[in-house]
């Protein structure tokens, strides 16, 4: 059994150059988690670097965790919802609309690549949407590659150039 | 202009528009705020009408509730600006102020690249005029302009400055002190989160005044940094803080589609 559990680990550790990207979704209660359902249960495939996370309304989604996300390392943030009209609180996908454009508008003037976010509307009955989205955006964040504020690009967000710079002497 | 503005203060007093008067006294370097309700308070012969910028709109919300009457307060017009913001957050009672307004120096609307340093209907004689250029150097182009930005950060020894000079930055419960979103008591502050936390708040009520950046020990260029998230804030969602009592900020209202700042059908990066 020792001999299994160490071929897991082998087989978890990133190949060369080729690190895992991570992924964090946002998923509404009523429309896009159910959409996700549905292309489980629909058998679609898509790729599995998303860790996704329900929330009652996409509206409930301070800007505060989407700037923790690309803290802690994330390469892309998707945030998903009902349809504009749609929503199951009635406008608590317009606060998330407005919030979004703010906050990709901030993250983009200090550098980082607004590629790295995203906003979609993923219906109940959109699984194959879903996972069309997962699929698109996963080829995307490949192409951008790692987030520059993860600690494993080699930067230590928290050292300035001089830390490092003592440290390298 | 000193002596027109003593006149004026004790004119409303005199006349009881204004039950006290809240203005500065005091010479360059040694100058207080001071409240005056008797027109012969020999206070009101020293008041203060230099370049020095102090924050009338903080000392009103403490002054304003210990008076029944009206209360006149001798202001600029980043002042007033942010009084509108505070009223627009219930923090004051924006019918119980008269706003003295005094034009800025010409040499002091330099200093601050302000766009506006003539309060609207002045009634003081002035030649200062607007500057227009934008503040602060250059920002690199979009390779650079991560490290730029991060270079910047990481000088920041998290003395809170910027949120505790602020008027507007007045929530009991701060993001910033919440160790669920960043370390607490971690020196330095985690960046660039640290930063762009008080930016995305600060979008829709920040007016301008760039005091976080004068009183920030490691010059970091805050006010670029909040003019950025106030742009965005304009030409997405038409939409500038500090101009307007009635006109709520598109973020706190749910709006109507075709207000959405284009997000209607989503965004994703051609």
């Amino acid at each position: 059994m020792a001999d299994t559990s160490l071929k897991k680990d082998q087989t978890a550790k990133p190949e060369d150059g080729n690190e895992k990207i991570r992924i964090l979704a946002f998923l509404c209660n009523w429309c896009s988690y159910a959409g996700a359902d549905l292309a489980g249960v629909s058998r679609l495939q898509y790729p599995p670097d998303v860790k996704s996370i329900r929330v009652m309304c996409t509206g409930t989604i301070s800007p505060h965790y989407i700037l923790k996300a690309f803290q802690e390392g994330a390469d892309g943030v998707l945030i998903a919802g009902c349809h504009i009209g749609d929503c199951h609180y009635l406008k608590g996908n317009y606060a998330t609309a407005k919030r979004f454009r703010v906050i990709k508008d901030l993250l983009e003037s200090i550098g980082i690549d607004p590629g790295r976010l995203r906003l979609e509307w993923v219906s109940a009955a959109e699984g194959e949407k879903y996972a069309d989205v997962i699929a698109s955006f996963t080829e995307q964040i490949k192409e951008i590659g790692k987030s520059p504020l993860s600690k494993s690009m080699g930067r230590d967000v928290n050292k300035s150039k001089a830390q490092v710079a003592d440290e390298s002497v | 202009m000193k002596q027109e503005l003593i006149q004026k203060i004790k004119k409303m007093l005199e006349s009881g528009e204004a039950g006290a008067v809240l203005f500065l006294r005091g010479e360059e370097g040694d100058i207080t705020p001071a409240v005056a309700s008797d027109p012969a308070d020999a206070a009101i012969d020293e008041v203060y009408s230099g370049d020095s910028k102090f924050l009338m709109a903080a000392f009103a919300c403490l002054v304003e509730p210990y008076h029944n009457e009206k209360v006149a307060v001798v202001m600029r017009e980043c002042d007033r600006r942010m009084l509108i913001e505070l009223a627009k957050h219930n923090k004051i009672a924006f019918d119980k102020i008269i706003p003295l307004s005094i034009p800025c120096s010409q040499q002091l609307a330099d200093a601050c690249v302000c766009d506006h340093p003539v309060p609207p209907g002045c009634e003081f004689d002035t030649t200062t005029r607007p500057v227009t250029n934008e503040p602060g150097g250059t920002e690199p182009e979009d390779g650079d302009r991560l490290s730029y930005w991060m270079d910047h950060f990481s000088r920041c020894i998290r003395c809170m400055g910027c949120r505790n000079v602020c008027p507007l930055c007045y929530c009991a419960d701060c993001a910033l002190d919440n160790p669920e979103l960043l370390g607490p008591e971690m020196f330095p502050p985690d960046i660039p989160i640290f930063h762009l936390i008080r930016a995305i708040d600060m979008a829709d009520r920040c007016i301008d005044c760039g005091m976080c950046e004068e009183v920030c020990p490691a010059d970091i260029p805050l006010r670029k940094l909040y003019r950025n998230a106030l742009g965005s804030l304009k030409e997405a969602l038409d939409y500038v803080p500090g101009l307007d009592l009635k006109e709520k900020s598109p973020l706190e209202v749910l709006g109507e589609p075709g207000q959405l700042g284009g997000m209607e059908d989503g965004y994703r990066r051609e």
